[in-house]
């Protein structure tokens, strides 16, 4: 009950903070949101039980993203510009995205239910093997890991590239100036 | 001796309540950027730590303390480096801190 | 008992931060906000862990919020302060100019 309750309050906060990210015309206070999302976010998963989506929302939403926002304003700007074009168009197609996905849940299995089909196919295994085969507590981990270590390989391997190729990008305009690298300080 | 335990947990949970309530209110309504940041310095170390030091005792003697203390020393160390640093940033930029009207 | 009364305030507190954030006039308020609202992040996953009865995996992830939001925290307020992220070239270009 109480659990219910503190999730109603954070999904209005949720929903008051993306409002306030998109109305907000100053980038850097954008790029505050933002972080202020992927708390609130991060809380709930956490709620939920999810906690390794929780690790990771907290690392890259709370650490790199938003300072990989901050070195972009640093190079674009902090105004956005005024926009020009009507937004109804968008809003429409949005909304009607939105109640097609909605009505598509309708028929999902409700959360948690253990006859839902994606609980009936190899996760009683992993369940039930994986302390033995894998030695580790945690069924996740186990999964990521040991089952599809390979598949995390290439996750990683793909991570990296993308994490040089952000680098290359925000050091571009970097030029060597003897001598007047202490005047911003 | 666990009874006493509990109660002074449930002590130091309302203390802290009370100062986040304080801090939150003060952030809220102080008028500007230093004067917030002195009502959120207050939640941050008195707030926190009185939450922090509740938990660790009804926790009991674990490893589980152990965290909730370490969690609790980072804190100290890292909140008012925070305030420090966004002070220091705050009055380097164009805002000058808000003085009484007849100061002005 | 008292932890409801503790999470409910923690909540109220995360929402004074949040119209501060919106409604902050300088860039410096919604840095003050986004920071305390991170500090009560880690207070209420502290708590919550207390209140669901699973403490020991939600400290972790308190610890790790305090020192992630530690770095976000500076990483802000360097750009606000020299307007990027420790590479003074935008202000020499500014002052070549």
């Amino acid at each position: 009950m109480l659990i219910e309750a503190v999730n109603i309050v954070l999904l209005a906060l949720l929903a008051a903070t993306a409002i306030a990210a998109v109305r907000l015309h100053d980038l850097f206070a954008v790029a505050m949101m933002f972080g202020i999302y992927s708390l609130l976010a991060a809380v709930m998963f956490v709620l939920l039980d999810a906690l390794d989506v929780a690790f990771t929302e907290a690392a890259v939403g709370v650490g790199i993203s938003t300072v990989l926002m901050l070195a972009t304003i640093g190079l674009v700007g902090r105004h956005e510009l005024p926009s020009t074009h009507r937004s109804l168009l968008p809003l429409a197609v949005v909304v009607a995205t939105g109640a097609a996905l909605i009505y598509g849940t309708l028929d999902m299995p409700f959360f948690g239910d253990p006859g839902a089909p994606v609980h009936q196919h190899v996760a009683p295994y992993y369940i039930s093997q994986s302390p033995h085969q894998t030695g580790l507590p945690n069924v996740v981990t186990s999964v990521l890991a040991s089952y599809r270590g390979y598949d995390t390989l290439g996750e990683l391997a793909v991570i990296f590239t993308a994490g040089v190729g952000v680098l290359a990008l925000l050091g571009l305009r970097r030029r060597k100036r003897p001598g007047k690298h202490r005047t911003a300080q | 001796m666990s009874a006493a335990v509990d109660i002074l947990s449930a002590v130091l949970l309302l203390v802290g309540t009370l100062f986040t309530l304080i801090g939150g209110t003060g952030l809220l309504r102080l008028p500007d950027v230093f004067t917030r940041l002195h009502a959120a310095s207050v939640t941050d170390t008195l707030g926190a730590g009185a939450i922090l030091l509740g938990l660790a005792l009804a926790a009991g003697w674990s490893l589980l303390m152990g965290k909730i203390l370490a969690l609790l020393l980072i804190m100290a160390l890292l909140s008012p480096s925070a305030a420090h640093a966004l002070a220091r940033a705050a009055i380097h930029g164009i805002r000058r801190p808000w003085l009484d009207e007849a100061q002005k | 008992m008292t932890l409801t009364v503790t999470l409910i305030a923690l909540l109220v507190t995360m929402a004074f931060a949040l119209i501060r954030a919106i409604k902050g006039p300088t860039v410096y308020d919604r840095i003050l906000a986004s920071n305390a609202l991170g500090t009560k992040t880690v207070l209420m996953i502290a708590v919550l862990g207390f209140v669901v009865g699973d403490p020991e995996l939600y400290i972790d992830i308190a610890l790790m919020y305090v020192l992630i939001g530690f770095i976000g925290t500076v990483a802000v307020l360097k750009v606000s302060e020299f307007g990027n992220l420790g590479q003074p070239q935008s202000h020499t270009d500014a002052e070549d100019t």
